[in-house]
């Protein structure tokens, strides 16, 4: 019981951070909604019983993505024309087309209803060893495809490094 | 319930994306859409119970990272020589 | 020998090859053995076909040669065709035309085109004999385009001057509107009979029950062919201009063979016009016309060879007249004299230009006949011929013609006759006009002129004796009886039957009285014809101008013809539409690429939006087709 509304209570959060993203002006301020709605998210992993990957989105996408996100915010000076005037040209055709979009994907939704819908109730526990052992075994693959990628982010960011002090000297 | 959550985080990172001036915020969008993903992702696994679904979002995690730890400096090479964080002041690419 | 009429056609032909390929490089003997002998040869073998048809008791010979087309289930052949009007026909063209061509050898001696000059003169027998041997109207008729052809290369020989090729435009472009009516009539004959072999025409259309197409309106179209080809009128415009031409060629085709095509072609196809009362009056009307017209003109021009071609065009008048009337043995006849003394009358014109070194214009001449006498003796013959004073050959023609225009049953009237009449009178007239003030009386010659004539040489002088001797005896030669099984001649009006001799005494008298007023208008110093010219001043203008025909056709038919080329096609259709189209197009796509070009604007939001718009497009597609 008070897991559904603990559900409901982290959805709606998460919702009103993206809202939020929207609409302020400043940039740290958007960076703060965005890791609430992450934080969020992260609850509602935990109250689904994925307690891994609840971890690894604090982890990764607060400790690591938005701590970067704030450290650029933080180096650049944002009180320029962006700052001034917010929204683009596009603001109509863009709010228009998003309706559009989200009406569309609702009826979509609508008609092919799974089984079960409310806050999802969920019939099997997510086991750790389960996922492991799929990850190394069955789609050890997708782990090396990883791997290759964090290498391939790795030399791009010491290439821009390089690039960077070049410039400067 | 989750389901439609997901949808409207994934239409309001992209509105986002179209509507948001600044670079940075269009970044954060761009964060916010993958999270919409991810979501829809880990209930479906959640569901099921497959193993693929959790594998996909680790995907999506380590994506993120990456993605991130370019665009980041990208941007800041950029605003290094334009000075602004405006997106409109980049469209070079016109045809 | 199996075909005895082909190589009648193909000897010039092969004398056009060889002239036009080889002439300039082989030299002047060669040129002019070869562009001479072969006609030549051709007349001999004209002769063995004549003989070959006397023979045969008259039955005539078939010549088959190819198969052109096979088009449904018709075949058209070319097949050569001779009968007694043929033959006589192909003796003329050859016989006479070998004799000009020998003419030819000594007038064009100077001149840098000699091989071009033989070739084309091959060329045109060939087409002319083409013409006259074609057994179906389509064969005929492609001579009858190739001898417009080589009438058009002919008389714009000298193609530098503009005037001399315009002079041949005109020719061609006159022949062929004259042409579609010729065509017209084709298809009408076709259509009915399915044949256009004029034998089996004919024979269609003296049968009991006669075909479906009305006789007349096809003897009219396919007289509007021979009045253009023959220069009746209207269409009489291109032969006075075609004078540009060298000499020879005026003898030749202006005079002797092309012209006569007409005639030809209507005597040819007699079957049809003796069953199409409407279309013989026609003829025979415009004839008369043209013939009156005509004479009238020529008794006021001054260049030698344009009173000659207003002289052809009123003969012609007269042999359709004789056509008309249903005597087309007689018209034959009329050709055949006609053939001879013109040709003499231009070659000896010819002599006269040699000899002045270039001067035409008779104001100019005078006293010629002591200083160049062979010359003067042969044009005096012919001209006597002309006149029709006895026993010359066109005395006989154009009695015939006179006496048939009276009393002929198929259409002769009083009128007819009293026109002619006043013709012939005015043709003396002219023709001793003429002779005199070129040959006789006081020179007006300039000095420097007068000192460098001399008699032409033997290929010349000797062609106009010959050609004099036969316009003075060939009138014995009884043509239209020979022709008679053909061309059977019309009934004559009982009630006039007794008028015949009176007539011929007629005849002469005319012919006398023609020669005795020029002779009076023009004796002396000539001063009766200038206060003759200025008592009828206004007369003389419009004569001299020749009824301003030319000036109207240009008014009405060519200013208006260049203003619709010029604003209507030009400017409106090419310009306008076809080019502004096209502009258009261009325009357009430029327009349409500028437009879609600004989606690549370098706006992310604005990749976005539309990558946003592409998804919700997918996502409904699918929705609908999932």
């Amino acid at each position: 019981m008070i897991e559904t509304w603990l559900l409901w209570l982290f959805a709606a959060t998460a919702l009103v951070g993206a809202a939020l993203m929207l609409v302020l002006r400043h940039p740290m301020r958007v960076a703060l909604a965005l890791t609430a709605t992450m934080l969020s998210l992260a609850g509602v992993y935990a109250l689904l019983g994925v307690h891994a990957i609840a971890i690894f989105q604090v982890l990764i996408y607060v400790g690591a993505v938005m701590v970067f996100m704030v450290y650029a915010i933080m180096l650049l000076d944002v009180r320029d024309r962006s700052y001034v005037r917010r929204f683009s040209r596009l603001l109509l055709p863009g709010f228009v087309a998003a309706v559009a979009f989200l009406g569309i994907l609702v009826h979509a939704l609508w008609r092919s209803l799974p089984a079960d819908v409310a806050a999802g109730g969920g019939t099997t526990r997510f086991a750790l060893q389960h996922f492991s052992a799929a990850f190394l075994g069955e789609y050890w693959l997708h782990f090396e495809l990883v791997s290759v990628l964090l290498v391939a982010a790795v030399v791009a960011a010491v290439a821009v490094l390089e690039t960077g002090r070049r410039n400067r000297d | 319930m989750l389901l439609a959550t997901s949808l409207a985080l994934f239409a309001l990172g992209l509105l986002g994306v179209i509507v948001r001036r600044n670079v940075l915020v269009m970044l954060m969008c761009m964060e916010l859409m993958l999270n919409g993903v991810n979501l829809s992702l880990v209930t479906f696994a959640q569901r099921t119970g497959s193993a693929a679904g959790a594998v996909l979002v680790f995907l999506v995690f380590v994506v993120a990272a990456a993605e991130i730890a370019i665009a980041i400096p990208i941007v800041l090479l950029l605003v290094r020589r334009r000075k602004l964080l405006d997106l409109d002041a980049y469209a070079d690419l016109k045809g | 020998m199996s075909h005895p009429l082909a190589p009648i056609v193909l000897l010039p032909l092969l004398g056009f090859l060889l002239n036009g390929l080889l002439g300039n490089r082989l030299g002047k003997r060669f040129v002019s053995a070869v562009g001479c002998g072969l006609p030549i040869l051709a007349f001999l073998a004209s002769v063995r076909a004549f003989m070959l048809l006397g023979a045969g008791g008259g039955a005539p010979l078939l010549d088959p040669a190819y198969t052109w087309a096979l088009i449904g289930g018709s075949s058209f052949d070319v097949s050569f065709y001779l009968d007694t009007l043929s033959a006589v026909m192909i003796l003329i063209v050859t016989g006479v035309g070998s004799l000009i061509h020998v003419y030819s050898i000594g007038y064009m001696k100077d001149d840098a085109s000699y091989a071009r000059y033989f070739a084309y003169l091959n060329l045109f027998l060939f087409f002319m004999l083409l013409l006259v041997l074609g057994r179906s109207l389509l064969v005929l008729f492609a001579g009858w385009e190739g001898v417009g052809l080589a009438s058009y290369l002919l008389i714009g020989f000298w193609f530098e001057d503009p005037e001399k090729a315009r002079a041949g435009k005109k020719a061609f472009i006159t022949n062929r509107i004259g042409d579609a009516g010729f065509l017209l009539g084709m298809f009408l004959l076709f259509q009915a009979l399915g044949t256009l072999d004029a034998d089996r025409v004919n024979a269609a259309f003296m049968a009991a029950t006669p075909p479906a197409v009305p006789a007349s309106l096809v003897g009219i179209l396919l007289f509007i062919g021979a009045s253009g080809k023959s220069a009746q009128i209207p269409l009489h415009v291109w032969l006075p201009d075609a004078m540009a031409g060298p000499t020879p060629v005026s003898a030749l085709i202006h005079a002797a063979t092309m012209v006569t095509a007409g005639v030809y072609m209507v005597s040819r196809l007699s079957g049809i016009y003796t069953h199409a009362p409407e279309a013989s009056a026609l003829i025979a009307t415009i004839g008369v016309a043209t013939a009156f017209f005509a004479a009238t003109v020529a008794v006021v021009q001054t260049d030698i060879k344009k009173v000659l071609a207003y002289s052809t065009i009123s003969q012609l008048g007269f042999m359709f007249v004789a056509a008309g009337v249903g005597a087309y043995g007689v018209a034959v006849f009329h050709l055949y004299t006609h053939a001879f003394f013109k040709a003499c009358l231009f070659l000896g014109a010819g002599s006269v230009i040699h000899a002045l070194g270039g001067e035409q214009d008779i104001r100019r001449m005078g006293g010629l006949a002591r200083r160049i006498p062979v010359t003067f003796a042969t044009f005096a013959i012919a001209t006597a011929a002309i006149a029709g004073i006895p026993p010359l050959a066109g005395f006989f023609s154009k009695d015939e013609i006179l006496w048939y225009a009276l009393a002929s049953t198929a259409g002769g009237s009083p009128l007819l006759f009293a026109v002619a009449a006043a013709t012939a009178l005015l043709t003396a007239f002219y023709m001793f006009r003429l002779l005199w003030l070129a040959f006789l009386g006081r020179s007006r010659m300039s000095a420097e002129v007068e000192h460098h004539v001399h008699e032409s040489p033997l290929s010349m002088t000797g062609v106009l004796v010959v050609l004099a001797a036969l316009s003075a005896a060939g009138g014995f030669v009884a043509l239209p009886n020979f022709l008679g099984p053909l061309l059977p001649l019309p009934g004559v009006a009982a009630s006039l039957e007794p008028l015949e001799t009176p007539l011929l005494v007629l005849s002469i008298a005319i012919a006398v009285a023609g020669l005795g007023a020029a002779a009076f208008v023009y004796a002396g110093e000539g001063v009766r014809a200038e206060r003759l010219r200025q008592l009828l001043a206004p007369l003389h203008r419009l004569l001299a101008s020749r009824y301003f025909v030319d000036e109207a056709y240009d008014a009405v038919v060519t200013r208006p013809l260049l203003w619709i080329s010029d604003r209507v096609f030009l400017r409106l259709g090419d310009r306008t539409i076809l080019d502004g189209t096209l502009h258009g197009l261009a325009a357009l796509g430029r327009r349409a690429a500028s437009g879609l070009s600004g989606v690549q604007s370098g706006s992310l939001h604005r990749y976005a939006l539309l990558l946003l718009i592409g998804i919700i497009a997918s996502v409904a597609w699918m929705l609908r087709h999932g």
